[in-house]
């Protein structure tokens, strides 16, 4: 990974799915284009998918369904509201996670669509330990290279937070007057209602935060997935732009917690090792939480 | 497979409940078509929860954008690598105290040409730099540098921060702006840099505190500053300099306080900006002066498309009307028109408008060009004003909190912007056209200058 995009997504702080305050640099390289993404993002879009074989969802298009009107006299809950019941899910989200283990997988894929077909430059799995107030482990389990390179080394370091603000960064109270949200449809999924809200940077200048879409379930006011857009390149000089960004959260015995974050970016010029453009991903997965890490795990031997 | 179709489930004529109810089924259909995720995916999610079957859809989706890389992770091996991992010692989470090292070089006229390089030690997750540099100025014949240690620490939203700074250095003379690496270049290439310089030995110790809609820092400053002459002429065109002498600072020991706070306005998007610097000889200070800089700045957005940019600064000094406290007007920062910091005084008042644009104008042109060089465009608007004692040596004006009329410079003028987002992310490359109007007549002036959009508020 050139060094320079690397510094772009490293924040100063660790790149990490929570932890401290997340810099914009790393935000600005966690792109998407919503304009993309919101179209795969929804059910219509599957139909784009149509020419796939295999079988065949029937359409019953002379079927109609009349319901009776109804009128509804309770206040309809305000964007501000909503903003407002995010934060405060987002907090609680945080506040019922004591200790979390899972396994993270780095991957860089270079060329993602290039002539010759994607190819897996890296790959990074390690257990990672979080216990609060401030513990944190890592263990790694394999790295695995297509070239050994001392210099060009993407890492991921994990801070002992578990406040995910790379989710969240859009929706905590001090973001609220740099964002401009609205709310994009609201979907009833079974018992959930599910609002789509997009989020977009007041400012124009300089390097912009990333804009975006995000998932809610109102069921506990979490952020369920989130796709970023910055339409304009953070570094123009070396980053064309970036495609894509996916942020996908999955609920582990109750808790709403990282499950993925994908991205695309291209480069002005080709780039050793990575070609005109690659992916990053990072995956979490064998979630264990709240089952009360031993302080062994954290306890640091003496070094000789 | 998934074959959805999206319309004919989502009939126009349909209530919006049942809408809803059918487009839940829609995509309930949808997943259960879906082929089967992989297994650690399924673990978690409940059987009979739509919500997690239509985030599997999602899913789905993006696996299919992104291919390779969203692969299921293959796990062999790893329960034996955790086992041996959690065996071994374990020594804290990797720091890296490998130093940075980088060369340094710089040029002016009174220096000369300065090589030289730098260490620095910022580990990973640490809340610590400590750094320095040194080189050897040819034109001077002395060694020049010094070193920093950087101590942060987070307490609740607050980020408090210790900053430790000493050593030998050429600085500027206006302590409000200035550029370093664009100075360097023009004066190695034309000759052309106009800044005045001095030298300052010694100690900055700077306490600050940050949070989302502030800054506050306080400082002690304890340094010898002297004047410095021209002593090289030469650049790479022969080009005469622009700048044949530079301004001589008063020289003694100066003691400061410096205050310094930002605030983001409440309910606007301004901010404002307060810099305060005390120097006395209760504080062993060989010159008695008090400085205050006001600044306020903000981004108004209209259209999504355009941004107006308006900019206020006002500034005192009193007491010892020192060079190296004056304010000066000039450049690219305050009046475009006017070559920098050509003018000075004891007191400055400039306020400024802004256009910028968004969008690429070589595309809205329909211009072929590379993607890493989107062109923004400006226009501004400028007036401004210094007054009081002369720190070039001239008679100067009244003293007082406001201007003379006839003091009094505006100017029009427009700008090509280029965000190259490297070393600073928010700066703009620059090519600027001042044309200065009223009182204040000339001919219009090209500047090229690296500055963030809001460039008259400091960076604490």
């Amino acid at each position: 990974m050139p060094y320079a995009a690397l510094q772009a997504i490293r924040p100063s702080q660790p790149f990490a799915p929570s932890g401290d305050a997340l810099p914009r640099a790393a935000r600005s390289f966690a792109l998407a284009a919503l304009l993309v993404a919101a179209p795969a993002a929804t059910p219509s879009a599957a139909a784009a998918r149509s020419d796939a074989p295999g079988p065949t969802l029937a359409v019953e298009d002379t079927m109609r369904t009349e319901v009776p009107e109804v009128l509804v006299r309770a206040p309809r809950v305000t964007l501000d509201e909503i903003l407002d019941r995010v934060a405060r899910g987002e907090a609680r989200r945080d506040s019922l996670l004591r200790d979390v283990a899972f396994t993270a997988t780095l991957r860089v894929v270079r060329d993602p669509d290039g002539a010759k077909g994607p190819q897996l430059v890296e790959e990074r799995v390690s257990r990672v330990y979080r216990k609060k107030p401030g513990k944190v482990r890592t263990v790694n389990l394999r790295t695995w290279r297509l070239k050994a390179s001392k210099r060009m080394d993407a890492d991921v370091s994990f801070s002992s937070g578990t406040e995910e603000e790379i989710v969240n960064f859009a929706f905590r109270p001090e973001a609220r007057k740099d964002f401009k949200y609205r709310i994009v449809g609201r979907d009833l999924l079974g018992d959930h209602l599910i609002y789509r809200i997009a989020f977009e940077p007041r400012s124009l200048l300089g390097a912009t935060e990333p804009g975006g879409l995000v998932w809610v379930d109102t069921r506990d006011f979490v952020i369920v997935r989130q796709e970023l857009d910055i339409s304009r390149s953070p570094a123009p000089l070396f980053i064309k732009g970036i495609d894509r960004v996916v942020i996908e959260r999955q609920e582990v015995n109750g808790h709403w917690v990282l499950r993925r974050l994908l991205m695309r970016a291209r480069f002005t010029v080709p780039v050793p090792r990575f070609g005109r453009a690659l992916d990053l991903a990072v995956q979490f997965d064998d979630y264990a939480i709240n089952r009360g890490i031993d302080d062994a795990i954290f306890a640091k031997a003496a070094r000789p | 497979m998934t074959h959805v179709v999206r319309r004919p489930l989502v009939r126009p004529c349909v209530p919006l409940a049942a809408r809803h109810a059918l487009l839940a089924l829609a995509i309930t259909a949808a997943a259960l078509t879906v082929a089967p995720r992989d297994a650690g995916a399924q673990e978690h999610a409940p059987p009979d929860s739509s919500l997690h079957r239509f985030l599997d859809t999602l899913a789905d989706s993006t696996d299919r954008y992104f291919g390779l890389i969203a692969a299921p992770l293959d796990t062999a091996g790893l329960d034996s690598a955790l086992a041996a991992g959690l065996a071994r010692p374990w020594h804290g989470p990797r720091t890296r105290l490998r130093p940075r090292l980088g060369p340094v070089y710089a040029f002016n006229r009174v220096d000369g040409t300065l090589w030289g390089g730098s260490v620095a030690w910022s580990p990973r997750n640490a809340r610590w730099r400590v750094g320095g540099d040194v080189g050897y100025a040819a034109g001077s014949d002395a060694w020049l540098g010094g070193g920093e240690l950087a101590l942060g620490v987070r307490r609740r939203e607050t980020m408090w921060s210790l900053r430790v700074t000493g050593g030998r250095r050429t600085m500027l003379m206006n302590r409000d702006h200035g550029e370093r690496r664009l100075a360097s270049a023009r004066a190695l290439l034309t000759g052309s840099d106009r800044q005045n310089y001095l030298r300052r030995d010694g100690i900055t110790v700077a306490v600050g505190a940050s949070a989302a809609d502030w800054r506050a820092a306080i400082e002690y400053r304890d340094r010898l500053e002297s004047p410095l002459a021209v002593t090289t002429r030469w650049n790479l065109t022969r080009s005469a300099l622009a700048a044949g002498d530079n301004l001589a600072a008063s020289p003694g020991r100066a003691r400061e306080l410096a205050f310094a706070g930002d605030l983001r306005l409440a309910g606007l998007p301004f901010h404002a900006q307060l810099n305060h610097q005390v120097s006395d000889e209760a504080i062993g200070s060989d010159f008695d002066y008090r400085r205050a800089r006001l600044a306020l700045g903000g981004e108004i957005v209209a259209g999504g498309r355009v941004s107006l940019v308006p900019q206020l600064v006002y500034g005192r000094l009193a007491g010892d009307p020192v060079p190296q406290a004056a304010f000066f007007l000039g450049g690219s920062r305050t009046l475009k028109s006017l070559r920098s910091d050509s003018l000075g005084g004891t007191a400055i008042a400039v306020a400024r408008l802004e256009l910028i644009g968004v969008d690429d104008l070589l595309a809205l042109a329909r211009i072929p060009h590379p993607a890493m060089v989107p062109i923004q465009g400006g226009a501004f608007a400028a007036i401004g004003a210094v007054w009081g004692a002369d720190p070039f040596g001239g008679p100067g004006t009244p003293t007082g909190g406001w201007p003379e009329r006839s003091a009094w410079m505006s100017e029009v003028g427009l700008s090509l912007l280029y965000r190259p987002g490297m070393p600073d992310e928010d700066a703009y490359l620059r090519v600027n056209l001042a044309w200065p109007v009223g009182l204040h007549d000339g001919r219009a002036r090209w500047s090229v200058s690296y500055s963030r959009a809001l460039d008259m508020l400091r960076r604490l």
